[in-house]
């Protein structure tokens, strides 16, 4: 039984996990969630994301949600060193990386993305002193990023994992609106790294 | 050699630490960052936290930060249920729990407590709209909690794990500001539950 994604393609949580299926090369069905039409809030929709967000998933009856759960799922199901679990320090060092993703990155980036994108796309107006300042935060984050590469080629050590994988939605976005972030020697070698994969260039305009 | 908590006490992230040694039985040394002196961006600190920021630990010599992640690695080495990391499923359903907590209960929870709680102390003004906005979108998130602790005891299923325990130290904060956001009959037995135990008791207004 093939897995079914429920989601909106140019949603940051939708794309991240569309890259780890293409990743683990795992096949997969994908559902359109019409946001336009609200249908993430219908109760249909509920009983599979009672927070009425995209994504979801279906896999086999399991249903789960909260994309970097599911990430974290599929690359435990497949033993994939994505998601490196064979003793506590590697995995303790792999989390430290995501979690730094969600605090210090996801929760600046996404903010711009919205503002920039999603608030157009939707007739609203874009809050630029609001980007201003969480380009700002943001940048300032992206220093210690900067440090972090300089000792390690990757965010958890010298292997990718969903850590590094996880910022591509959001990061691709902010060079998509003009915002050169990763410009700095080591931030550029890893973002080139990240972006040029097979599996980010079969998702990032698409599901 | 024992394990080293770099951290001061009245942050959500130190007592998240603590809490978690305190369940396992981890005995643990305390050394304060003085957070008023600027200790946290001193060089010797970032040494141990690159972002500057509480808390961080050495455990005889592998050094951690991001208390989640700490947490985390903490319950693997312990082989505790608190992180059930024996199959990918619970692992999943786990993993669920723990980024609802991080985006749909931190962001909202530790505005909140900044406007209250931290502003005060620093002869700051708290800003009653924002406190006012931003509780209206943690009770909208809470409701969801109530349909899912209707039907499971914990928020990753019937068993207690880290995911419910992370809550605490910005949920206490909460309820410490008058702000009554466990009040309709699941969440309120689910948090009644979570911060009476013995090691949220232990460390809530210490290290």
């Amino acid at each position: 039984m093939v897995l079914t994604i429920y989601g909106f393609a140019p949603t940051a949580g939708t794309r991240r996990i569309t890259l780890i299926c293409k990743e683990l090369n795992i096949p997969y069905e994908f559902v359109v969630v019409d946001l336009a039409a609200r249908e993430h809030k219908t109760p249909a929709y509920l009983e599979k994301q009672p927070f009425g967000q995209v994504p979801a998933i279906d896999d086999g009856g399991f249903k789960l949600y909260e994309s970097r759960a599911i990430g974290r799922y599929l690359a435990a199901k497949a033993g994939s060193p994505l998601l490196p679990n064979s003793d506590p320090k590697k995995l303790a060092e792999f989390e430290v990386a995501a979690s730094i993703e969600y605090s210090n990155f996801d929760s600046f980036a996404s903010k711009i993305a919205y503002e920039k994108v999603f608030k157009p796309v939707q007739g609203l107006a874009t809050d630029e002193a609001v980007v201003a300042e969480r380009l700002a935060a943001l940048t300032a984050k992206l220093e210690i990023y900067e440090v972090i590469l300089g000792k390690q080629k990757y965010l958890a050590g010298d292997k990718i994992t969903l850590a590094d994988l996880f910022h591509l939605p959001c990061g691709s976005t902010l060079v998509q609106v003009g915002f050169d972030v990763f410009s700095t020697p080591n931030l550029k070698r890893w973002w080139n790294d990240i972006s040029s994969r097979p599996s980010w260039q079969a998702v990032k305009d698409s599901a």
